[in-house]
């Protein structure tokens, strides 16, 4: 299932890609055998046809994805793969701070339904979907980098953005917020919707019945099963997460997959356009394979 | 005598006429925040129209004031970094983003509203090729769809980011039209227009759409910031409509590099673009809550 999405979304690219007018050397000035020889090497000078079946087999049975066009002598399935490690890091702490955020504030939420937490909670989760997350991150840098910056003289400083090295949650988890907190405050309506559900069944009342604490209800019994309609989400907030990662990526300057396409894009760099395609195509798929191993660990009445 | 006294007993307590509709805007008003988000948007829209008229220096005025300065009283937004006037862009801004959100909710209702229906009441090989269709486009993250097809449309302009985003968005209306027009073709009143002899162009039109439109109108006002947010997205990545003019999410884009020096660049068109989706989503929750107060928590 992977790999046929894979094939699709980059043969869509790769065909949509070769049908766009103009060609990718035209800055260049490039003429006569010069051209030739650079068409020839990227293999631009073969039918379209032939390009396409070299690309598929290049990609499948060599797990090659061709050359930059303006970085000459970069191959692109090394790059690509290291920065969708640098971009896995930063959403997987994003979804961290999203599942565990706003489950705890959903559950906060419901617990003391219609007190002003409640109320606060819930037009807090408004606003924060309503934040595009380059808003967000462009506030977290105004009071992180330049307020507290600027207000302690330099005293406050630490590295926003990719430090370089894996791992280093301190510099990261200031993006990974950004990127999150939107999703964190749909997560918070939906867990303080069905906690409200869950909270009015009668095994409920039998465990408060038996005497049992208050939070081992909510956590034990409560959450469990308010958490089904969670997970369902669990998908296209993946998903989000990793498409949002292409802002949050050019705000703090993390050289990760999102990065380079919006730079390839631009650059008309189109070999690095399909292999950014492909490898996201190739990460969504492996993400929803483990959103859907999940499903059954969470809720045992699912079998495949 | 016995007779009026009678007539007089009978008479019915006529309850006050409410139908749907104006019970819906009765509860409207009652939910502030609702509220609050329309007259906000009522006075955006405002904005916007007046600024094809007036704006209080011209949109792409460079040097009309010292570049990067902050707020004044002669530039309430400051200037950015052409010493262009800041809050003279966002008003035009305004008119892009109310564009691109309106306009793709437009081409998402005449595409997604008529699939919709004659998937659902003819149901068959043409359903299955709609679902079909619906799940691939789900599969697919869409942001990165509209910024392929930004790409392979060629020349950024207005047009081609509504065609983007459209392209992006129809299905959750086609869903929602389809699951609608399912759950009311079963309905009597259907098979009685049916047995009546009307065309199913009257039945899908005159008879279902009426009453599938409260959870459309929903489903609209939400796709609206959705869209609005896509269009800030595609032009803060430098995707979006060309150079001098503005949208919020390019204005954005620019005052992040002057961060420093100039934070007012990025702040006021990061609170328009927020307040606005802000509006958006508080309409349509009112809006929700209103014309359907079953799913009210």
């Amino acid at each position: 299932m992977i790999l046929f999405t894979v094939l699709a979304v980059s043969s869509a690219v790769f065909l949509g890609i070769h049908r766009l007018p103009g060609d990718a050397l035209f800055n260049e000035h490039l003429h006569g055998v010069e051209y030739q020889n650079i068409l020839h090497h990227y293999g631009l000078d073969q039918p379209l046809w032939t390009q396409y079946t070299n690309y598929l087999t290049g990609m499948f049975i060599h797990g090659d994805l061709g050359e930059s066009f303006v970085n000459r002598g970069v191959k692109i399935a090394p790059l690509v793969l290291r920065e969708a490690t640098v971009s896995a890091e930063v959403g997987f702490v994003a979804l961290i701070f999203t599942i565990g955020l706003g489950m705890l504030l959903g559950v906060v939420a419901a617990v003391r339904q219609n007190t002003w937490v409640d109320y606060v909670l819930s037009t807090t989760s408004v606003i924060g979907y309503s934040m595009p997350n380059f808003v967000i991150a462009t506030f977290l840098i105004l009071f992180f980098a330049v307020w507290l910056d600027n207000s302690t003289d330099g005293t406050f400083y630490f590295q926003i953005g990719w430090p370089g090295t894996y791992g280093s949650i301190g510099a990261i988890w200031l993006p990974a917020f950004a990127l999150g907190f939107p999703y964190a405050s749909i997560v918070a309506r939906l867990t303080r919707a069905s906690m409200l559900e869950v909270i009015r069944q009668d095994y409920i009342r039998t465990a408060r019945a038996k005497g049992l604490q208050e939070t081992v209800i909510m956590v034990r019994h409560a959450l469990r099963n308010a958490l089904i309609p969670v997970v369902t989400i669990l998908g296209p907030l993946v998903i989000g997460i990793i498409t949002g990662g292409v802002v949050i990526e050019n705000v703090f300057g993390i050289p990760g997959l999102g990065k380079e396409f919006a730079t390839s894009i631009l650059n008309r760099d189109y070999n690095i356009v399909i292999g950014v395609f492909t490898m996201y195509a190739a990460l969504i798929g492996i993400a929803n394979l483990g959103v859907d191993l999940l499903y059954v660990v969470i809720d045992p009445r699912i079998r495949y | 005598m016995a007779a009026t006294a009678a007539a007089v007993v009978v008479r019915p307590v006529v309850p006050e006429q409410a139908s749907l509709w104006s019970d819906a805007w009765r509860r409207l008003r009652r939910n502030r925040l609702a509220l609050a988000g329309a007259i906000y948007l009522t006075f955006l829209l405002a904005v916007a129209l007046v600024a094809f008229v007036y704006t209080p220096y011209r949109m792409a005025g460079v040097a009309v004031a010292q570049p990067y300065s902050g707020p004044s009283v002669a530039h309430w937004f400051g200037a950015d970094l052409l010493g262009r006037d800041v809050l003279s862009r966002v008003m035009v801004g305004a008119q892009i983003s109310l564009t691109v959100g309106i306009g793709t909710q437009l081409v998402v209702l005449a595409v997604g509203i008529p699939i919709g229906l004659i998937a659902g009441y003819f149901g068959g090989w043409i359903d299955s090729v709609v679902s079909f269709a619906v799940n691939v486009f789900y599969g697919v993250p869409n942001l990165l769809i509209a910024l392929l097809l930004v790409v392979l449309l060629g020349h950024p302009g207005l047009d081609k980011i509504i065609i983007a985003i459209s392209v992006t968005g129809w299905m959750d209306m086609t869903r929602l039209v389809r699951g609608q027009t399912l759950a009311l073709r079963e309905r009597e009143f259907i098979e009685a227009a049916r047995a009546s002899g009307a065309r199913p162009i009257k039945i899908l039109f005159g008879h279902i759409l009426p009453n599938a439109l409260g959870p459309v109108i929903v489903q609209a006002t939400f796709g609206v910031p959705a869209a609005i947010l896509f269009e800030a997205f595609l032009s803060f990545l430098g995707l979006g409509v060309p150079a001098p003019q503005p949208s919020w999410g390019s204005m954005a884009a620019d005052g992040l590099t002057a961060i420093r020096i100039a934070p007012h660049m990025v702040i006021a068109p990061s609170i328009a673009l927020s307040l606005t989706l802000m509006a958006f989503n508080f309409l349509g929750d009112g809006l929700r809550d209103a014309l359907d107060p079953r799913s009210r928590r």
